[in-house]
This record gives C-alpha cells, sequence and structure tokens, in this order.
C-alpha cells in the first residue's frame, strides 16, 4: 500500500512541510517544502501559507498535493512573549557642577586648576591668580587665541580653558602655552563665574588619572574626608574620559537616584513572592527561582513593567478569544543592561550610562483553535486533515534523526518572544517547558545598550556579522580578516561599521566602533539565550543538577544563527554536555524538526497497529 | 582679504595626515564672493579650520582642466596623501571624494550651494579629515529646496561662463598658496 503522508508545522515565521511516501509502513522517501506563514499562528489566515508550503514539497515528490492521503499539522502551545525596559538610576546635576564632558577633539594637554574667567574680562585679571578662560561662541578661535596670547604676554597665568564652539585644537594650535582646552560645551552661560575649577586633558588613546579619582579631586578643591565622600559620584562619572572639567559651586552636585519602578509579584499558588523592580534583574531571578512554580504575574500599576504585562496578557485573550481575567502569565525573565541616557541638568549634553532592568514576560494557555484550522484545510483541499501531536514532543522526534543523538535529548527552540524547550527522556516520555526571554529582547538589548533608536537594524546587527569598510576595494571582517575585492564596493560603504547581510550590505549609523557593537551583542545573546538554555535544563531536571544531561540540540530558525550554536557548545561543554545545531535527516539542518517529528509519530502509531 | 598665489604644478602628497582642498579655475581670481555673496575667504576659513580641528593637514590645489566639480575633485583626491579631496566652485558648491571613486561617484555631494551654510563647511570640513583618518562620520545633513535651482539658475550659469573663461585644458593642476 502506498500512502503519501504530510506533516505540517506552522511556526510563527515559517510554515514547514515533510512529505513521505510510505509502503508497507516504511519509509521510503522524504522531501521538505517551507513558506512564510501567513497571518497569525492558529488563526484562518494560515490556509495560504500551509498550501504553498504543500505546494513546494508536493513538486519535489513530483504528485499532486490532491494525491496526498493525510496531512498532520502540530498542536500549537499558544505561547507569546513581550518585553519592556525600565531604567532605574539617574544622574542628576545640581547647580551648574560641569562634570564629565568628553568632545572628541579636545585641545592641548595636561592638568589645569584655576578660577574660572570670562574671555572678555582678562583685562582685569590679576597677576597672582590662576585662570581657567571661558569663552562664549561669539568669540572666534582666531581672536579668543590672540587674547589669550596678550593675556599671556601680560603675565596673566592661564591655565585652562573652556570652549563652547568645536575650537579645541583651533585655539590650542594659535597660542604660546599649551595648556588643556575643552570645547563643545553647549550651555556655556550656566558655567559658573569666579568658581575654583579644574581642567584635564590627555594623550589621545588614553584616559584622564586625575579628576577620575576622588582623592585627586580632593586635592584640587581641598576637599575634607566628608566632601569627599560626596564627589565619588562626579569621578565614577569620568572614568574612561579623555578630557574633563570639574567646578567647585557652593552648593553643587552629582546625584545618582533610583528610580522607583514598581514591584512584581509573583503567585506561585501556595503564597506570594514580590521582586522590587529597581533592585535588578538578579533579585528578580531570584524570586522567580524560589517561586518554582508560576501561576500568575503582575505589577504595580503605572509602571512600565505593569502596563507590560497587562499587554501580553490582552494579546493573548484578544488571540484565543478567551477571557482576559483567565490568561496568566506563566514565567518572567530578566536582565541588568545598561543605557546610554541624557544627564539630567547637564551642560555640554553629558550622558551617563544609566542601569536599567529588562523584562520579559511569556503566557501560555491550553488550546489555540487548531482543530478549527484543520477542518478549513481539509473543506479546501479535500484532503483527511488531522491533529497529529503537541509540537514540542514533535521537535524532540524530528529531532532525534540528528546523527549522533540518542535519548534523552532535550531540544531547544528559540523563538522571537519565547524560548521553548522539550525533553525526551528514556521511556520515550517527552517535558515541555516554555520560557520567557528570547530573541525579540536580544535585539532590545542590543537597541538600548546602543542607543539605536532602530529596532529593524537592532535586529539586523542581531543575525548578521560586521565588518569594516577600509577601502573600496577591501573590508575587515570583525574577526580581524581582510577581504579584496575586484569590483569597487558601492562608495556609500566607505569607512563604515556594515552589517553583512546576505541581501546587501547595511551601514550601521553609530559612533561606537566594531569592537564594541560586536561585544554587546555577543554579550546580549549570552544573557538572554545562553541563560535560558541553562534556566530550562534546570526546570526539566528531576535533580536539578543539569550535569545529568548529555545532548541538548538546537532547532528552528533562530538557531541558524551564525553564532549561537557555537557560543551554546562553547557554554554547555563546561557541564559536560553535547550540544550544537540539529541536522533534521541529515539534511535539512535545524529546519523541519516538528513536520518531520509529525511525520514520524505516524509511523510509530503504524507501527503499533493504530 | 584672501590672495592667491600658484606655486607650481602639484605633485602627489606623501603625508597620510594630507587633505586636498581642490578649487575650480576662476575661484579667487575671477570669482572672490559665492553664489550668496558669502566671501570665499569665509567659507575656506571654515572649511580649514574643520579639518585642523581634526588634527589632519590641508594642501590648496586649482584644477583647470575642467568646470565639472566630479572631475576637480578625482584629481584632486589622487594628489592627496590621505587620499581624501574636498572639492569646491566658487559658487560654493561641494564634495568629498576619496582617490578609488570614479569621477562621479562622492563621499559626500553638498549640490544646492545656496543652501549651504558658513557653519556647514565647518562640518564639511571636519567629515573631510575624519575620513582621511579612516574614521565614521555621521555624513552632513543636505539641505533641499526645489526652488533654488530655478531661482539661482541664471546666476549659476555666468558663474559658470566665468569658470569656464578660466578654464585651460591643457594645464596640469597648481599648487596655490592661499592667504585669509
Amino acid at each position: 500500500m502506498r500512502q503519501y503522508i504530510a506533516g505540517v508545522d506552522i511556526g510563527n515565521a515559517t510554515t514547514e512541510t515533510a512529505l513521505g511516501l510510505i509502503e508497507e509502513g516504511q519509509l521510503i522517501k522524504c522531501v521538505s517544502g517551507i513558506n512564510a506563514t501567513t497571518g497569525i499562528k492558529g488563526t484562518n489566515d494560515n490556509i495560504k501559507g500551509i498550501i504553498k508550503s504543500l505546494k513546494d514539497a508536493a513538486k519535489k515528490m513530483e504528485i499532486e498535493i490532491e494525491e496526498i492521503d493525510l496531512i498532520r499539522i502540530n498542536e500549537a502551545t499558544p505561547v507569546i512573549g513581550d518585553f519592556a525596559m525600565e531604567t532605574i538610576t539617574e544622574t542628576i546635576i545640581t547647580e551648574s557642577t560641569l562634570i564629565g564632558h568628553n568632545p572628541d577633539t579636545p585641545g592641548g594637554l595636561g592638568l589645569g586648576i584655576g578660577e574660572t574667567i570670562k574671555i572678555e574680562d582678562l583685562d582685569k585679571a590679576e597677576k597672582d591668580k590662576a585662570y581657567i578662560v571661558v569663552v562664549p561662541a561669539e568669540v572666534d578661535f582666531i581672536d579668543a587665541a590672540k587674547m589669550i596670547n596678550e593675556a599671556l604676554d601680560n603675565d596673566i597665568d592661564i591655565e585652562g580653558a573652556i570652549l563652547k564652539k568645536d575650537d579645541g585644537v583651533l585655539v590650542n594650535n594659535r597660542i604660546n602655552k599649551v595648556i588643556p582646552i575643552l570645547d563643545e560645551v553647549a550651555a556655556i552661560d550656566r558655567v559658573p563665574i569666579g568658581m575654583p575649577c579644574a581642567v584635564e586633558v590627555s594623550q589621545p588613546g588614553s584616559c584622564i588619572e586625575f579628576l577620575s579619582n576622588p582623592y585627586g579631586i580632593a586635592t584640587v578643591f581641598g576637599l575634607t574626608a566628608s566632601e569627599t565622600k560626596q564627589i565619588v559620584h562626579i569621578a565614577k562619572a569620568l572614568i574612561g574620559n579623555r578630557s574633563a572639567v570639574v567646578i567647585k559651586t557652593p552648593e553643587g552636585e552629582v546625584k545618582e537616584r533610583r528610580i522607583p519602578a514598581g514591584e512584581i509579584i509573583i503567585d506561585s499558588g501556595k503564597r506570594k513572592y514580590t521582586a522590587p523592580v529597581d533592585r535588578g534583574s538578579r533579585e528578580i531571578m531570584e524570586t522567580v527561582r524560589k517561586a518554582k512554580n508560576i501561576e500568575d504575574v503582575t505589577g504595580t500599576k503605572g509602571t512600565n513593567v505593569g502596563g507590560m504585562l497587562e499587554k501580553v496578557r490582552k494579546e493573548m485573550a484578544d488571540l484565543t478569544e478567551q477571557d482576559y481575567n483567565n490568561v496568566f502569565i506563566k514565567d518572567i525573565m530578566a536582565v541588568d543592561t545598561i543605557v546610554p541616557k541624557e544627564v539630567r541638568g547637564n551642560l555640554a549634553n553629558e550622558f551617563a550610562m544609566e542601569k536599567a532592568v529588562g523584562i520579559a514576560a511569556m503566557v501560555k494557555t491550553e488550546k489555540l483553535h487548531m482543530q478549527r484550522l484543520a477542518d478549513a484545510v481539509s473543506a479546501e483541499l479535500g484532503v483527511k486533515v488531522e491533529i497529529g501531536g503537541v509540537e514540542g514532543s514533535m521537535a524532540v522526534r524530528g529531532a532525534l534523526t540528528t546523527p549522533g543523538t540518542e535519548k534523552p535529548l532535550l531540544v531547544v527552540d528559540i523563538g522571537a518572544g519565547s524560548t521553548d524547550a522539550c525533553l525526551l527522556d528514556r521511556e520515550n516520555k517527552s517535558r515541555p517547558v516554555h520560557l520567557a526571554g528570547a530573541g525579540n529582547m536580544v535585539t532590545m538589548l542590543i537597541n538600548a545598550e546602543l542607543g539605536l533608536d532602530d529596532f529593524k537594524l537592532a535586529e539586523e546587527i542581531k543575525k548578521y556579522p560586521l565588518a569594516k569598510v577600509e577601502s573600496l576595494y577591501h573590508i575587515r571582517h570583525e574577526d580581524g580578516t581582510a577581504q579584496f575585492f575586484e569590483e569597487a564596493i558601492d562608495s556609500k560603504m566607505f569607512a563604515r561599521t556594515v552589517v553583512l547581510k546576505p541581501t546587501g550590505w547595511k551601514p550601521v549609523r553609530t559612533k561606537q566602533n566594531l569592537e564594541k557593537i560586536r561585544a554587546v551583542r555577543r554579550e546580549a545573546k549570552e544573557k538572554v539565550l545562553i541563560t535560558n538554555i541553562i534556566r530550562a535544563l534546570e526546570k526539566v531536571s528531576r535533580t536539578g543538577n543539569i550535569t545529568e544531561f548529555e545532548h541538548v540540540v538546537l532547532v528552528g530558525g533562530s538557531s541558524l544563527d551564525f553564532e549561537l550554536g557555537n557560543m551554546v557548545t562553547d557554554a554547555l561543554t563546561y557541564y559536560g554536555i553535547i550540544s550544537g545545531k540539529a541536522n533534521v535527516r541529515e539534511t535539512e539542518g535545524p529546519r523541519n524538526a516538528v513536520a518531520t517529528g509529525l511525520l514520524l509519530s505516524y509511523l510509530e502509531e503504524a507501527g503499533n497497529g493504530n | 582679504m584672501l590672495e592667491i598665489k600658484e606655486l607650481g604644478v602639484s605633485q602627489p602628497g606623501t603625508d597620510a595626515k594630507e587633505i586636498i582642498i581642490a578649487v575650480s579655475p576662476a575661484f579667487g581670481t575671477g570669482l572672490k564672493q559665492s553664489i550668496t555673496d558669502v566671501p570665499l575667504e569665509e567659507i575656506l576659513k571654515e572649511l580649514c579650520a574643520g579639518i585642523e580641528e581634526e588634527g589632519m593637514n590641508y594642501r590648496f590645489i586649482k584644477v583647470y582642466n575642467s568646470t565639472d566639480l566630479g572631475i576637480i575633485a578625482s584629481q584632486g583626491s589622487k594628489l592627496a596623501g590621505s587620499g581624501i579631496c574636498v572639492a569646491m566652485q566658487s559658487r560654493g558648491t561641494t564634495v568629498i571624494h576619496q582617490k578609488d571613486m570614479v569621477p562621479l561617484d562622492n563621499l559626500e555631494l553638498f549640490p544646492q550651494s545656496p543652501l549651504i551654510e558658513l557653519d556647514m563647511y565647518r562640518t564639511i570640513g571636519k567629515n573631510t579629515a575624519k575620513y582621511g583618518k579612516g574614521e565614521n562620520p555621521e555624513p552632513v545633513e543636505i539641505l533641499n529646496d526645489y526652488m533654488v535651482p530655478s531661482k539661482f539658475l541664471i546666476k549659476s550659469t555666468l558663474m559658470h561662463f566665468k569658470e569656464g573663461g578660466m578654464a585651460n585644458r591643457d594645464m596640469a593642476p597648481i599648487d596655490l598658496e592661499v592667504t585669509f
């Protein structure tokens, strides 16, 4: 008896088909089909995509769709995830303490200490005092240099300068004494005059040493021990700068304030646990671990987190046509991050790296309307359609066709909104877990930490490797290798850091260099994806000791990521676990696992005399 | 005051810090003001300040054998030690060019000269220097006004005739000493 059986997996992004020719209970031939999923998973809009995916496979089998005897679709576990970010610290400068300014091209070199004075008042300067000259935008660099030179000739002790315009190097090249010059101070009219001030500029490629040290600042201004304690935040904000200025005003100070960001309340069924968001991700994750079983999660109303949790709940309620009150959040994941934010009360658009917490949530309900979809497909094609089995266990069966794997086996499918894992143990029992935090959260972290404000670009940075276009005929890849080209590269790419998309390169519009972008990208993947794989292992483990596992296999589109497979292998080797991308049916790579599982489970059921 | 002295035929530069500022035939001699009557020395001052602020050096050349900005820039970039040239016509139209590019290609082009403000020339200078250093500058925002071409058509045509009148097909690029 010849039978054509198709397994169809409707994913969030792609609809995949595994079409098999079965004779006498034996799989003779198997082909794959793929198409983008049309509409939201689980709705009748999917039919178009299903048919196209089936056609793709049928063509390879050289049959018509109508000849297929049975189509098996997956029982999708309805899981959606979302994320939010809450900044939990903010830096505030009171009065006009100028700090941390780091222009691209300061002038001069060294440390200068003196009293601030307006450049037009230099003729009234006293001879026994040291001065820092403040130059507004109206004074041209040629005039400024001339005025400073005249004052120097009159034995006025000028120790440094602060400019509004980007003229630091220009003034430095025209004056007769090397002094530190800080430029691009936008709010120069708010710089207090007649106050003690210190300006420091270091060599290109090195950082300031004096003003980034609390005791250095104390030395400059003659501070007491208790006053020194107050300026620690100033010193901290200046670490890593090439230039800086600190002005001592009577009331001025720099504060790092914690923003109240609400609480997360985890209901474990037995009791409720609360975690304050502003204490950072460690405390939240510790609470999640303590709660073990999560029945529902809520957040303080009026905060970003509270809003996000309610949004996810509503989305799921709409999707599954359920009552809003019956939708429960089953997992959350928190990640610490730092985001560039403008300092409040700043004089020169200074940015401080503020602490933030990214939070992802996941909701799960009982069933999507898959039966309805199955009936609709059946009516459309005139072919019998049945629901094959749960997504997770199907994925494991498909993944088991990867050479070199055996039971027990954990498959991990990293989606956009959630990380889904499923364990198949020696007794053929499967245990699925669904975790919050996946691809979209990685994108969010990249977007925030690089200050891109462009989700699409962040997504591309996540997916593809980087390179620097060094000339019109060669690029340098992120690993340092050079690649040469016969044809000239598009001139718009010249000198840019580009994302090497297979469909064409895309320049990254950011001041950050390639190394920084790469580090942020890898760290984000580590923080979310690797952490989640380990969390999944901990959840399915009976002993709580993850070294009991032997095989972890990545499936799904996201495992096509160019570096994730290697990162996972790297991380899990530490626990003695073999891990890597699946190679379904030895040919499909990490794709088609669920569809193949649907087909194979039919064979198993048939073999059992069903 | 803008003073221009011709020094002799330009040779390719060897200093990696060198940016070439290439100008058109009538620049500073036949024409002393841009299309919006801004004295050319003011424009040069900002352009040069931008390059200097970024720590690069510059050398002036005049290209006589063409009035086409692309051709002027192309010749300039091939003479620059850094391979980067900023070229300018007397009316103020400006382009940044790299030596490997075909003449009409560019790194950044500022086509509507009446819209270029003085502080933009400073940024253009800065960006030119940054390309010379192999950095990745944010391109200068280009302003666009569809009325400009028709409004300035006659004046720009007249200025172009003047440039053309002073062009000489057989002359190689000349080094300039420019004081302003």
